[in-house]
């Protein structure tokens, strides 16, 4: 009787008798295993199990020295009955074999094909349904001597076979084959479990080309998890091979990536510290499989601070942009546009204030169109930067000097030495001029060109973040912006008495373009000294001298505004401008050498930090040193206004070099792999970080905030055991 | 500015996080309280065994990786030598009714009697209400809970998972390691590991 059977009585009279019985006639088909079959030409053994067949599967019909074959173990379940994956999930357990083979033959570990996911209520199993083949690679020795003209391929199998219930299984099943002691001139093999075999094995994970690379980064939630393929993947599946790192019941939404595809996991509620790695198998919709092993690292240009799908995320983001959106229209460049408009409007009859609405919304579709043809081009930048290996980070030194330049060029043009756009604004001017819908759209269009100058800073974090993000944040971030910049207008158009209260445009703005280049300019300064600190100063010549040939290039523009000849001249200036430092930066990018600046005018003797590597924390933690760790970047303002501010104090000084504590600086500027490593260890994607790792090498670090106070950083240094402070050597094994 | 954008991401992010764990067991932090009827018919608040030990083991008695530690005697043995110690062994059915291990009160007092098992209580929960406050996914899945409420081990019975009894004396049993080190006044050494066993066979599934 089967279990399937038996648990139908249950309900009523919870007949422990029918229940039991039903396992003991379990054990005891179990028990009967297959008798070994005498025919030398028997291509399998089989035994047949409470709603499963195993088979054992040896295509070839001799055994002889130096051969090499795949054997098989076959499964075949009744329906709605699986056996499971390596990793079995949240509940089972994987087949198991246990050879018994002649000397000289060694069977290597099973092989399992891609699983299923066969969820169960609030719980998720891997394993397969129907039909399952685990390929076996045998190996036969040189050496092999069979003393008699038979061998036996013998296995002890145990397995578990579920479907609402669960029964475990397990047999002896052994093949005889002819043994021969040199190859045969004629090998026999039995061609059908051979090509049922090969099936499955088809079916086998194959190893991430060495092209592709598999990254993963923590999130508050899991893991990002980012393979590169080849080609561009809309989904996919995680498996993992390790138990407890990932929870195998959350969905693994996917979104594809230039070459690849992009997973968000979520983590195992009680996974205690981020992975070394992040082993499985990704299974693309096609049905081919990688073994990936991922190591952590940061997933550039797609998604960093956010997963895509956080719906919550691009609101919060777009909430944003849509505010700045409406404070762009108070920036020089716009308001008079609003003005005219808005008089306009103030000016219009009562039977045309009905056209005028309409209008209004045509305005706004131009200069939605208009954002979102900034976001088509971001959108190839990011695809084309890729392509050449740049990652639009801050490490970046090329991205960075970009930067620089367009911020310069538009400080100069904000401070007044030429009208930016000035050809474009006049062909727009005559473009908005036109009668009708036409005129309305390109005064949208107008209005997103001509703010361009006056609001790079907003504009400038609004691409970076875009740069930063997936296609559908970028989208969602300029269609929020450009709203928020036609609201205004549209809001005019209903309510036009409210232009009244518009103050008059005047020299007041002027003056307000001419101090917004001020921050401007403050920007670039902290952008060149983040570049000469990546770079080196041999290439920040290079990028100076680009600022020269900007100035000459705006020069030409404010000297002789809107001819032909002159926008010439300053096009090629600008060219050379933006060629000039990335070339000196292929050319003369030195190692950059970081020297750790001390306090200037600072009397203290200045604390010795080391430099960061994973062996320096490992040893010192052995030697039964505590170590604290300050990881670092140049381009972090933070981290620096924390170690001129906290660290460089001369009280916390004191105290560090009292604590004993090994002193390490990270310096993640470069993104050096090793320190996003540790990094991802402690559960974090950038810096600052501070993280005081006790002696003891199996204690966990303590992360300290990311704004340091004194007080924060003495009172984690005197939560150190007392044994820290002295240099008691403990010969405690590094374990990991 | 833009870093006050990533900052507002991680708000929103993390906001997101905590409404979607709110019901996950972390070891570590206090242990969901519930109230639970056992077999007789008596009610079990978890909060007020505030001051004990307490083990929370599911079962599923036609489950054959919990019939290991029944057929064996090894979890009757750690229900006797662990309550004699003033731990609190609380064994909870999670089956639905018509599901493998569902049992009414009279027909768990019998099995109990039977197997000679020795738990503090059986607590009956065939809605699965107190499966799904701890996320126990199998029979055994085992949880310990210190005196001050705090889950201090989630996980496995042992370390061989497998349905054969005679692998039981080879195995390390986590839940009696958890509780000689933490009655010790250690640090419990393994806190979490997968539980093995059959799926809870919770209504519905």
């Amino acid at each position: 009787m089967s279990l399937k059977n038996g648990t139908m009585p249950l309900r009523r009279f919870h007949s422990l008798y029918a229940r039991h019985s039903a396992l003991y006639a379990a054990s005891l088909i179990l028990l009967l295993a297959a008798l070994p079959q005498r025919s030398p030409a028997q291509a399998h053994a089989t035994l047949t199990a409470p709603h499963v067949t195993v088979s054992l599967l040896v295509p070839p019909a001799q055994i002889y020295p130096g051969q090499s074959f795949t054997a098989g173990l076959d499964f075949r379940m009744e329906d709605g009955w699986h056996v499971y994956w390596t990793n079995a999930g949240d509940s089972g357990e994987p087949p198991t074999a246990d050879w018994k083979l002649p000397p000289g033959v060694t069977a290597s570990p099973l092989q399992f094909p891609p699983p299923k996911r066969l969820p169960l209520g609030p719980l998720m199993d891997f394993g397969y349904e129907d039909e399952v083949v685990f390929p076996i690679p045998v190996q036969v020795a040189a050496n092999f001597n069979p003393s008699d003209a038979q061998t036996a391929l013998a296995a002890h199998i145990t397995w578990l076979v579920c479907r609402e219930v669960c029964i475990p299984g397990k047999g002896d099943l052994r093949l005889e084959r002819a043994a021969l002691a040199a190859p045969p001139a004629s090998p026999q093999t039995d061609a059908a479990a051979q090509s049922l075999i090969a099936k499955f094995q088809s079916q086998l994970p194959k190893p991430l080309p060495s092209t592709d690379t598999a990254t993963f980064s923590p999130t508050p939630k899991g893991f990002l998890l980012d393979v590169t393929t080849g080609s561009k993947t809309s989904s996919a599946q995680f498996f993992p091979l390790d138990e407890t790192v990932i929870a195998n019941a959350a969905p693994q939404p996917a979104q594809a990536t230039p070459n690849g595809v992009q997973l968000t996991l979520t983590k195992d509620e009680n996974l205690q510290a981020t992975p070394q790695k992040l082993n499985g198998l990704l299974e693309l919709p096609d049905g081919t499989a990688y073994e990936i092993h991922a190591t952590p690292g940061t997933i550039a240009t797609s998604t960093t601070a956010a997963p895509p799908t956080d719906f919550g995320s691009i609101l919060g983001a777009a909430g944003l942009a849509f505010i700045g959106g409406i404070l762009l229209n108070l920036m020089p460049c716009v308001f008079p546009v609003l003005f005219i408009k808005g008089l306009a409007l103030v000016q219009s009859s009562q039977h045309e204030r009905h056209k005028l609405r309409a209008h209004g919304w045509v305005y706004t579709l131009g200069i939605l169109v208009s954002f979102w043809i900034v976001v088509a081009i971001l959108v190839i930048l990011r695809a084309a930067g890729q392509q050449l290996g740049w990652g639009f980070q801050f490490q970046s030194p090329t991205f960075l000097a970009l930067m620089a330049l367009l911020l310069f060029f538009l400080g100069l043009a904000l401070a007044g030495q030429f009208e930016i756009g000035l050809s474009l604004t006049s062909a727009g001017g005559s473009l908005a001029q036109k009668q009708g819908y036409a005129g309305s759209f390109f005064t949208g269009v107008l209005a997103m060109v001509v703010a361009t100058p006056c609001t790079a800073p907003f504009m400038g974090a609004a691409i970076g973040y875009a740069l930063s993000h997936s296609i559908a944040v970028s989208f969602a971030v300029f269609t929020a912006l450009a709203l928020g910049l036609a609201l205004p207008y549209l809001a005019l158009a209903y309510f036009p008495g409210w232009a009244r209260v518009l103050p008059k445009p005047g020299a007041w703005m002027e003056v307000l373009k001419q101090a917004v280049s001020i921050p401007i300019f403050a920007t670039v300064i902290w952008l060149v000294w983040v570049f000469a600190q990546i770079a080196g100063t041999t290439a920040l010549t290079g990028l100076l001298a680009a600022f020269l040939l900007l100035a000459i290039a705006g020069w030409f523009l404010g000297r002789w505004p809107g001819k032909a000849a002159a926008a010439t001249i300053a096009l090629v200036f600008l060219v050379l401008a933006a060629v000039t430092p990335i070339w000196s930066v292929r050319m003369f990018s030195a190692p950059r050498s970081f020297v750790v600046a001390g306090v200037v005018g600072n009397e203290q003797p200045a604390t010795t930090w080391q430099p960061f590597t994973p062996a320096l924390v490992a040893q010192s933690r052995a030697q039964g040193k505590a170590v604290f760790i300050d990881f670092t970047a140049s381009w972090c303002l933070s981290c620096q206004v924390n170690e001129r501010l906290i660290l460089n104090r001369a009280d916390v000084q004191q105290r560090l070099r009292d604590s004993g504590a090994v002193l390490i600086r990270a310096d993640w500027t470069n993104q050096d792999p090793d320190i996003t490593r540790t990094l991802a260890a402690l559960g974090r994607s950038g810096v600052p970080t501070y993280a005081l790792y006790p002696a003891d090498p199996n204690a966990p670090a303590h992360v300290l905030p990311e704004v340091l106070t004194p007080g924060i950083v003495m009172n984690a240094l005197n939560s150190l055991p007392a044994t820290n402070r002295q240099s008691a050597t403990l010969s405690r094994p590094i374990t990991h | 500015m833009r870093h006050s954008l990533s900052k507002a991401l991680t708000v929103f992010s993390a906001i997101a996080a905590l409404s979607l764990s709110a019901w996950a067991v972390k070891v570590g932090d206090p242990a969901p309280d519930f109230t639970g009827t056992d077999s007789h018919g008596q009610t079990h608040k978890l909060s007020e065994y505030r001051g004990k030990y307490v083990v929370l083991e599911w079962t599923n008695n036609g489950c054959p990786f919990t019939r290991k530690h029944y057929t064996s005697g090894n979890m009757q043995n750690l229900q006797k030598q662990w309550t004699a110690k003033g731990v609190v062994w609380l064994t909870v059915l999670s089956s639905a009714p018509g599901e493998q291990g569902y049992m009414t009160a009279s027909a768990e007092n019998a099995y109990l009697q039977k197997v000679n098992a020795d738990p503090t209580a059986a607590l009956l929960d065939p809605t699965g209400a107190i499966g799904h406050q701890y996320d126990a996914k199998t029979t055994p899945d085992m949880y310990v809970i210190d005196p001050s409420g705090k889950l201090i081990y989630a996980g496995a019975i042992d370390d061989h998972a497998t349905t054969d009894p005679s692998d039981i004396p080879n195995s390390k049993n986590y839940v009696s390691q958890a509780l000689t080190e933490a009655m010790a006044g250690q640090q419990v050494a393994i806190t979490y590991t997968r539980p093995y066993g059959c799926s809870v066979k919770y209504q519905g599934d």
